[in-house]
């Protein structure tokens, strides 16, 4: 199988070796990101290009401003900062249930995992109080359909006065600013609920990973490669909640 | 890779259970007190630091243009609030992936072989805002070429 020691610079791709030094689940799972990476950029691209489309687009500051229990506050960013604060920690709890595994620590595994669901679900509860707002404001898949089922005095509201094109807009073509509404909530439910289900599968994956490792299923396998895989995944839906925060809330 | 497996032994892994090969079963095991795995942990609090300091300039700035509304129809203003938001973005996420996923850890062949396909993001992103910018200049076009024709008259 592998050369002498001599040899120790022969191409790894001569066999004898594994190039990668990979498990296959582990592999996997990263291609699988790849692909899902790319899925979540085609969403946002098109996004891009819709927003491209149109002179002007509701100002995610305007139009995501409140914070429950205080529904009148004027506080753009803050909740929404709230979340991605939530999901970072639920990263860095997963990063270390991770590196307990590696030291075959089952009680911190189980500690850190525990923090980690506690994490994606107190995200999917925001998400949750999020979406049902902004539904509460007449927004949704399909809303703001046509000037005569939604005037323009139903969406002004959104858009940022002080931007340039955007008081020409709304004055002499409605319909331009209609249709930028239409798209942003559109695209709104589609990226966000697209994450959110990968949250939800996440949260659901460490539940039973959590329980194999209370069960004692990895210490009797001698390794916890499985806490590596589903934790490759959650980060992977942190990483994809930072793009969405900067291209949907901050530009 | 331990060393105090027979070489026969490692092949009959690589043809058996290789979740057992690479998931560190086989190297030597620290103890999550040791020095070097609270080394480890020190590293994860350090980036968590980081990406919290990151963001919390995301948000900051974010809300101060928010409150001083910058002449965006200045196009270096423009690119540069985006190209401002579009790095630290990018920040957060090469130490994300290099550092919690642990693809800093991987042999560099293969991190390599995951982030390549990447580039075809960066393709998708000019290809589509381009088209969208110049779809947005043929409406434009054809509107004020109708207006002009028509007059202030919408059918």
């Amino acid at each position: 199988m592998t050369q002498s020691g001599t040899h120790a610079k022969a191409s790894v791709w001569n066999g004898g070796h594994s190039p990668f030094k990979v498990s296959y689940g582990k592999m996997m799972m990263w291609f699988f990101l790849l692909t899902d990476a790319l899925t979540f950029s085609g969403l946002l691209a098109s996004m891009g290009a819709s927003r491209f489309m149109h002179d002007v687009w509701p100002d995610p500051n305007h139009v995501f401003h409140s914070v429950p229990f205080f529904e009148n506050w004027n506080a753009p960013l803050v909740f929404v900062s709230f979340m991605t604060f939530v999901l970072i920690v639920s990263s860095v709890t997963m990063v270390l249930a991770v590196h307990a595994g590696h030291c075959n620590d089952r009680k911190g595994v189980i500690k850190w995992m525990l923090w980690t669901v506690i994490g994606g679900v107190v995200f999917l509860a925001c998400q949750a109080w999020e979406w049902t707002h902004l539904n509460h404001l007449g927004a949704w898949w399909g809303s703001h359909p046509s000037l005569e089922a939604t005037p323009v005095e139903s969406f002004k509201g959104y858009f940022n006065f002080t931007k340039p094109l955007v008081e020409e807009t709304l004055a002499n073509n409605p319909e331009m600013a209609l249709s930028a509404t239409h798209e942003f909530f559109n695209y709104f439910f589609t990226i966000t609920g697209f994450h959110g289900l990968h949250v939800t599968t996440g949260v659901i994956l460490n539940i039973i990973v959590l329980l194999n490792v209370a069960f004692g299923t990895y210490e009797r396998r001698g390794h916890y490669e499985m806490v590596e895989k589903v934790g490759l995944y959650w980060h992977f839906v942190d990483l994809v909640w930072v793009f969405v925060f900067t291209f949907y809330y901050l530009l | 890779m331990a060393k105090h497996y027979s070489e026969q032994e490692l092949l009959h892994l690589y043809e058996g259970d290789q979740s057992t090969l690479y998931s560190g079963a086989l190297a030597h095991h620290h103890d999550i007190n040791d020095p070097e795995s609270k080394a480890k942990v020190r590293k994860i609090w350090r980036i968590t630091l980081l990406l919290a300091i990151v963001t919390i300039f995301e948000v900051a700035v974010g809300l101060w243009l928010f409150k001083i509304s910058p002449d965006v129809s200045k196009v270096a203003v423009h690119i540069g609030i985006i190209f401002y938001f579009v790095v630290l973005t990018i920040i957060k996420a090469y130490y994300i992936v290099k550092v919690f996923m642990h693809l800093g850890d991987e042999t560099r062949m293969f991190g390599k072989f995951v982030l390549t396909p990447l580039i075809l993001i960066v393709w998708l992103a000019v290809v589509l805002l381009t088209d969208a910018t110049f779809h947005l200049g043929i409406n434009e076009t054809f509107a004020h070429t109708v207006e002009s024709i028509l007059g202030n008259h919408k059918p």
